[in-house]
């Protein structure tokens, strides 16, 4: 774990061809509505809004070594508010999403309080039951909820006078522009200060507290803005699904999550995005074939779990990392190095 | 007493009674094996259904407890054996394993005994109501037997733990686990059958459960949030901790039920955060 800092860059690509991939890559995305079906471009949507979910999850496991199972409610509770306070009370566009987004980041604060207290899987153990505390209620306040059924009508909003409800292409774009800000905001929060200080705290919490940081408040902060982005992604789903029930906050939502987690590669952010796509696109495929969704979705689980609790981002980097130290040649030992745990000393 | 506050008292005693049995076998395997085992709420739900089956071709309401709870045994220990061995000492990965189990184990209850909610008949000694004496309230036997059931199981668990061998080695494991292995014990044994334990009691309890309230699939992560619940108010890994914590949630459980029928599982949420806030690690949990 505590490899990541000391491993050398092994491409030591130059700058520039970096950015360029970069660039063309947004390029590419946001030429998406143009180019590709219609069908493609909402799947896009779908991996894009799960995805912020997912990168919440990732972000936690990353920086703080923690596995959260509430990451749904904060991404349902957004939807659920954005839907009571459009379909019941007419409240204007700008508003619902705010106030949506608003409350989620104010449970997360009330329930971050417990959560922050535990490590481990008694974090794991006490989010579940936190999530499913919350599916619960989405479930059985039938009167503002409407139960299991859930509510439905929700209209996506009129943005810059464009009806993001009639466009789907426009949609993608201005979700495309939130998701990439999403992103940029999490990488951002990686390299801060704030970011080094999490780390710090997950590799070695006691000597981070006999250093003078507030460890508890990091873990705090970090839950908070964790819930954050899970929270917007539940404003584009709700927008664009247009219903929200209690399946969205349910435990099998947050295993999905976890899933689409291990499946890209838990500790990055790239991971998250890939993971979605592939159980997303795996859910697409597998609906049309088998109504035993649950049953293939446990076992996959169990065997990536068991088999490669790296993901298909960690298999990819060490691919990557393969070919890219293939021509350097210098006699470093660099595949493999991070196994070698005498790698810092030979340097 | 109003009728309905007595009956909310009753009715959360009985709750309190089968989460005991559930939480029991839980927190066993945890303070040994540091395992939250996920499957617990499955193995409830699958005992459930099997002693279902089995009343239904043998009549006995006995035969499908014992059913249930040793099916759901055999089950705990293949999952034991061929699974969590697999990651053992990486608490986290077992955990998601037991996970992924309840899952597995959810879908393929939905697709041999169906969606639709279903109850085991309750059997006929034990059928009938019983006017207790005092407030000349009118019961059901079947729920005072549950009482009286699970008291036995706390003296029986008790008694297990504190006179014979295993449970002295166990109890020695659970305190210090490193010294019981280094005296020569053999705790992969002991790890398979504190973890068979387990799963019979969750398949009693899934038998019992199956009598006195329904059994549809979703009652798995049902229970098993109630029985979570349960070991985080009492503390991980203290049986009269999930005394306590069984009673705390099955009586909150049902007074809200009776109340506020639309918060009744969302109102657990105080009990849990009002205890952790004082305790994080339960009220007779020891720091791990």
């Amino acid at each position: 774990m505590g490899s990541l800092a000391r491993r050398p860059d092994p491409m030591r690509l130059p700058r520039i061809p970096k950015s360029v991939l970069l660039l063309s890559c947004l390029a590419l995305s946001a030429a998406v509505p143009w180019i590709a079906s219609d069908y493609f471009v909402m799947m896009c949507i779908r991996v894009m809004y799960f995805g912020m979910m997912t990168l919440s999850l990732c972000f936690l496991a990353g920086e703080l070594g923690v596995v959260s199972l509430m990451q749904a409610s904060f991404f349902g509770i957004s939807g659920y508010f954005i839907a009571i306070l459009q379909t019941r009370y007419q409240i204007p566009f700008p508003i619902p999403p705010l106030v949506g987004i608003g409350v989620a980041v104010l449970f997360a604060a009330l329930a971050g309080l417990l959560v922050i207290r535990v490590r481990g899987i008694y974090f794991l153990m006490l989010t579940l039951v936190l999530g499913q505390l919350v599916w619960a209620l989405a479930s059985q306040w039938a009167s503002v909820t409407r139960g299991d059924s859930g509510i439905t009508d929700i209209f996506a909003p009129v943005v810059f006078g464009i009806s993001t409800e009639q466009s789907k292409g426009a949609f993608y774009l201005f979700q495309l522009v939130v998701f990439c800000g999403v992103i940029t905001f999490l990488a951002a929060l990686k390299r801060s200060p704030f970011g080094l200080m999490l780390r710090g705290v997950r590799d070695s919490e006691t000597r981070m507290a006999m250093l003078g940081y507030p460890v508890s408040l990091l873990h705090y902060i970090a839950f908070i803005f964790a819930a954050f982005v899970a929270s917007i992604g539940g404003v584009f789903f709700a927008y664009f699904t247009g219903l929200i029930n209690p399946h969205s906050v349910s435990l099998t939502t947050n295993v999905e999550t976890l899933l689409s987690a291990i499946l890209g590669g838990i500790q990055t952010l790239f991971g998250a995005v890939l993971g979605t796509a592939i159980l997303k696109t795996l859910d697409l495929v597998l609906s049309g074939i088998t109504q035993r969704y649950l049953l293939i979705m446990g076992i996959l689980f169990l065997i990536v779990i068991m088999f490669a609790p790296m993901g298909a981002a960690g298999a990819l980097k060490r691919l990557w990392d393969s070919i890219a130290s293939r021509p350097s040649g210098d006699g470093t030992p660099a595949k493999g190095a991070t196994e070698d745990s005498f790698y810092e000393d030979t340097q | 007493m109003s009728l309905l506050v007595t009956m909310s008292l009753l009715n959360g005693l009985t709750l309190a009674a089968l989460l005991f049995i559930t939480a029991s076998g839980l927190t066993l395997s945890f303070s040994l094996m540091r395992v939250v085992n996920l499957t617990h709420g499955a193995l409830y739900m699958a005992g459930g259904f099997i002693g279902m089956s089995v009343i239904k071709v043998t009549g006995s309401w006995l035969m499908a407890l014992l059913a249930g709870g040793g099916v759901m045994a055999v089950l705990a220990l293949l999952e034991e054996k061929f699974l969590l061995r697999w990651a053992r000492g990486n608490d986290l990965i077992e955990t998601l394993i037991s996970l992924s189990v309840a899952i597995i184990i959810g879908d393929l209850v939905l697709v041999i005994w169906g969606g639709y909610p279903r109850t085991i008949e309750i059997p006929e000694i034990l059928s009938g109501v019983w006017t207790i004496p005092v407030v000349g309230l009118i019961y059901p036997v079947f729920r005072i037997f549950m009482l009286g059931l699970a008291i036995l199981i706390i003296i029986a668990l008790w008694l297990f733990l504190k006179k014979t061998n295993l449970g002295i080695t166990i109890r020695a494991g659970v305190d210090n686990f490193e010294m019981v292995s280094a005296l020569g014990i053999n705790v992969r044994r002991l790890f398979t059958i504190v973890f068979c334990l387990s799963g019979f009691l969750a398949g009693v309890a899934g038998v019992v459960g199956g009598t006195f309230m329904m059994l549809v699939v979703g009652e798995d992560w049902r229970i098993l949030t109630l029985t979570l619940i349960v070991i985080i108010i009492g503390g991980l890994g203290s049986l009269g901790g999930t005394v306590v914590g069984a009673l705390i949630t099955g009586l909150i459980y049902s007074f809200a039920t009776a109340y506020i029928p639309e918060f009744s599982l969302f109102i657990l949420f105080l009990p849990v955060a009002v205890i952790l806030s004082i305790r994080p690690h339960g009220l007779f949990g020891t720091k791990a």
